[in-house]
């Protein structure tokens, strides 16, 4: 396969995610506005910092007046969840040059990362995979952008579509369910679920981080226990 | 101030996912750690997904008449039974919005 073709396989793969992403984006920039952002602000904060959960967390904690240092930590707390991703991708782009590490880190975000490891896992023996993950990160770096300047143009006028945002983790369901091929894999799933209801319950920042460590650790664990479901 | 507060968020989020790719994680890491990585998806997706469910809200569960549960467990049974994402996403998306709508 050449590379413009397994670009353009991630940018496929990632535009069905779009249906759910696009109204987030809508829901961030109206929030944006209403926190008090100026319009520069606002648009401009979605690809300096590109992280929907997070944003929407910033102007939130903006629009109650909450000290800087809070917010800060915040956002560092939902976005932890990257460092994880990043790990999971040092060995399929670790050899790659410094200018495409830093590229891909930036475009490193759930949507992405969801399409595009799934092709990592099953063809790691191609060396120019990293050319989905480019197509998958930036298409939604151009439907992310795009809809966050409608959201604060649109303002108020929030349309009936929000139910869509449903699509994304069902798409991570379809992800996620195929790649559950062992004991410790299916175990993996049960605890991080388990964990996340107990630490978002909890109002524990780094929720989903420590969710995905527990269920880490139960996965290698039990990896002895493994024979194919 | 704000823009600082933004540029300095958009720097901690970039560093997050930079730094592992950095360099600073050998390639020549011991098996058991490289054997942990593939878990990772799972782990991480899973509560995003189970967060997105509303499975608790305000500290009460939520089970029943909770659509979007529903229509999980009927997406999870497609994929099961299909492994096609496409049609996971639009029977669970369909079954969402008919038992909301009707």
């Amino acid at each position: 396969m050449k590379k413009w073709q397994i670009f353009k396989q991630g940018v496929l793969e990632e535009m069905p995610l779009q249906l759910g992403v696009f109204p987030f984006g809508i829901i961030y920039g109206v929030m944006a506005i209403e926190s008090g952002l100026t319009f520069l602000q606002a648009l401009l904060m979605s690809s300096i910092i590109f992280g929907g959960a997070s944003q929407i967390a910033f102007v939130q904690l903006l629009s109650n007046s909450t000290p800087f240092g809070v917010i800060v930590t915040t956002v560092g707390a939902i976005n932890s969840r990257h460092l994880l991703y990043s790990i999971s991708m040092v060995e399929y782009l670790n050899k790659l040059s410094v200018s495409w590490r830093v590229m891909l880190a930036y475009l490193l975000t759930d949507e992405a990362y969801a399409v595009s490891i799934r092709k990592f896992i099953n063809h790691s023996d191609n060396s120019i995979l990293h050319y989905h993950l480019l197509g998958s990160g930036i298409t939604l770096f151009v439907s992310w952008q795009i809809s966050t300047l409608s959201g604060v143009l649109i303002g108020n006028d929030l349309p009936e579509f929000l139910d869509l945002q449903f699509i994304i983790p069902l798409t991570f369901i379809a992800i996620i369910i195929p790649m559950i091929k062992s004991k410790s894999t299916f175990l993996t799933v049960i605890v991080a679920g388990i964990a996340a209801l107990v630490f978002k319950n909890l109002d524990i920042n780094f929720w989903i981080i420590l969710s995905g460590l527990f269920g880490i650790l139960v996965g290698m664990f039990s990896s002895r226990l493994d024979k194919k479901l | 101030m704000t823009w600082s507060l933004i540029v300095l968020c958009g720097v901690i989020t970039f560093l997050i996912r930079f730094i592992p790719l950095s360099g600073i994680i050998s390639s020549d890491l011991p098996l058991f750690l490289k054997q942990s990585f593939k878990y990772i998806p799972l782990a991480v997706l899973t509560p995003i997904i189970v967060s997105d469910l509303s499975i608790i809200e305000n500290k009460n569960f939520l089970l029943i008449d909770n659509f979007k549960l529903y229509s999980a467990l009927i997406a999870i049974f497609v994929a099961l039974i299909w492994n096609n994402v496409l049609a996971t996403i639009s029977i669970g998306m369909a079954s969402f919005l008919i038992m909301s709508n009707f």
